[in-house]
């Protein structure tokens, strides 16, 4: 296992690209969700425009255990600049047909696969890493009183986040195996949340119950936007175990149809 | 002697054309085996099936008698039709990814880049090699793991004469050690001087498989000339000839199976004409894999 994550990384790693593009991502992700409060001054601005007076230092923003569920909503919508990563790495492989050679050399398709899905496994986990570091940081700043009972009350957001990111990932590899061409996935990739939405306005009335089921509302309904609840709306502020069952379905279907898509193919 | 690969009824259907068709044979070991044909008579869709790029349509094959699968592959070095490097990598660290995966010891590196002499450009970038770098570089990548059995398509592309004088020294050194090798090329004149044993395929079928050196065994032409005028007229009438052609100043006499150059020579000096030029053609590669697909053209 080791050993096909090490290959692939040695592909990366020597990549230019890979880096100008995890450094987009890690700094974008590190910057904005550590500049919340300018968020929050926002939201006050907004606020006002609707009659609300928001005392925006009475918004526990980054307050444990608030913090977690903020930051991680917050931190999802950055996954696509990952998946781009994700959409270069694969589609690479296929300009270059150094897939072609890599199978020449001895990997079976299965492991060429399963090098891949590593990589997406580390990308999903170092940007949790990442996500949970600015998380406690700025807890630990704004935090007025510090209790460990409240610190990590809600650290479970981090699972979900890594099912959402991770899931996301398959989903771009998937796309790029069966695509082939960087510039198309990367389009197909962005609009797939558009055409979903599209989708889901029209059975809206009619199938409201299959909405959960599409996989970019799957993906998205692991961890619910926590916001309104500072504006004294109800929210959903738990991981649904449905929810955790449905993105689990499409991750392990993503991968797979990767993996069939693989078997069949002449490279 | 040990059958390396074994092929039974290979085919490969790309929609409804048909790259390989049907196709068996073996190759034992230490033998140098050359694959011949046209253009598009599917010599690299063989070798691609062989080393689990193309699915096969129907048939099967085997590696040292087991079925295929990724392990044998590990130990076959192979560089199909073009060398296959990541461009924004150097030569040694793409050795190191090939090393990597073969599961070798990134130590033989070093000795595969001075064999095909790119020591001195190894930490440039794969993308700024000129292409006879970069096919040496596949030759390097192909040895790197000492393989059992060597693969080449057409791995004198591009080389200048020097490097193809090379790739053949190389070759032959490396069948010397009694691996097995397995040589698609279009340099006829190559593969004869390498090759033990040769196939020709055409249009994805196997037309012919034999041994080189029986290349050239069989009818025999010899070219004659003497101070005579009556010498085409003569040789018509010699029992051991099958055409005569004239071919400048000499007739060039195509021989029935069985008769030999000294077989016209005692003829002619018996009806009292001493011939001042005699040579027997050693027919070449080239001129029986020309003649073995213009037979097989219906
Ligand atoms: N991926 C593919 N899709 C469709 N047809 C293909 C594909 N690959 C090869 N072919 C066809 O299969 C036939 C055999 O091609 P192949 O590359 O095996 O020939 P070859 O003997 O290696 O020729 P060359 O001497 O030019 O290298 C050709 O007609 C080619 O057009
Ligand atoms: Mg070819």
């Amino acid at each position: 296992m080791l050993h096909l994550l090490s290959i692939d990384l040695k592909k990366l790693t020597n990549y230019r690209t890979f880096w100008i593009v995890c450094g987009l991502y890690f700094l974008t992700l590190g910057f904005t969700t550590a500049s919340g409060m300018e968020f929050l001054k926002w939201l006050a601005s907004k606020g006002a425009d609707f009659g609300a007076t928001i005392n925006i230092n009475r918004i526990p923003l980054y307050h444990f255990p608030d913090v977690w569920q903020n930051l991680i909503y917050i931190s999802g919508f950055f996954k696509l600049i990952l998946a781009f990563m994700v959409v270069i790495s694969i589609t690479n492989e296929f300009t270059y047909r150094t897939i072609r050679q890599n199978i020449i050399d001895g990997m079976s398709r299965a492991e060429f696969l399963i090098s891949k899905v590593l990589t997406n496994v580390m990308l999903s986990a170092l940007s949790c890493a990442m996500v949970f570091l600015i998380a406690l940081v700025t807890g630990m700043i704004y935090t007025p009183e510090l209790e460990l009972a409240y610190m990590f009350a809600d650290v479970g957001f981090l699972g979900a986040y890594f099912l959402e990111v991770f899931t996301f990932l398959s989903y771009t590899l998937m796309l790029g195996l069966l695509i082939q061409r960087s510039g198309l996935t990367i389009v197909v990739l962005s609009l797939s949340a558009m055409i979903e939405a599209i989708i889901k306005a029209n059975i809206d009335d009619t199938l409201p119950w299959l909405i959960q089921f599409f996989p970019m509302e799957a993906i998205s309904n692991l961890v619910t936007m926590p916001f309104p609840k500072y504006v004294f709306q109800e929210v959903q502020d738990y991981v649904s175990i449905a929810s955790v069952a449905i993105a689990t379905g499409w991750l392990l279907f993503f991968n797979y149809i990767s993996y069939l898509k693989l078997q069949k193919s002449d490279l | 002697m040990e059958t390396v690969l074994s092929v039974q009824n290979l085919t490969k259907n790309f929609g409804r054309l048909c790259a390989v068709n049907q196709l068996s044979f073996e190759v034992k070991a230490g033998q140098v085996f050359g694959m011949l044909g046209p253009n598009g008579s599917g010599k690299t869709t063989t070798l691609g099936m062989l080393m689990g790029v193309t699915n096969p349509s129907a048939g099967t094959f085997s590696w040292f008698g087991h079925a295929p699968s990724h392990l044998i592959r590990k130990k076959i070095g192979a560089v199909l039709e073009h060398p296959i490097f990541y461009p924004y990598l150097s030569g040694q660290k793409n050795l190191e990814l090939n090393a990597s995966i073969k599961g070798t010891d990134p130590a033989n590196i070093a000795r595969v880049l001075e064999l095909v002499e790119l020591t001195a450009r190894k930490d440039d970038k794969y993308k700024t090699y000129s292409l006879g770098m970069k096919q040496r570089l596949a030759i390097a990548s192909a040895l790197v793991n000492d393989p059992q059995v060597l693969i080449l398509d057409e791995p004198t592309n591009g080389l200048d004469p020097m490097g193809i004088a090379e790739i053949r020294h190389i070759i032959k050194r490396i069948a010397a050690d009694g691996k097995t090798i397995i040589l698609a090329s279009h340099l006829l004149d190559e593969v004869q001087k390498v090759c033990t044993h040769f196939a020709v395929l055409r249009k994805g079928q196997l037309v012919h498989i034999g041994p080189v050196d029986e290349v050239g065994k069989g009818e025999e032409i010899v070219e004659v000339s003497a101070y005579h005028d009556d010498l085409g007229v003569l040789l018509q009438k010699f029992e051991g000839t099958k055409t005569v052609k004239k071919e400048g100043v000499n007739y060039s006499v195509h021989m029935n199976e069985g008769f030999h150059s000294q077989d016209l020579n005692r003829f002619l000096f018996s009806h009292n004409i001493v011939v001042s030029y005699l040579a027997t053609q050693k027919k070449s590669l080239e001129k029986q894999f020309l003649e073995i697909l213009s037979e097989n053209k219906k």
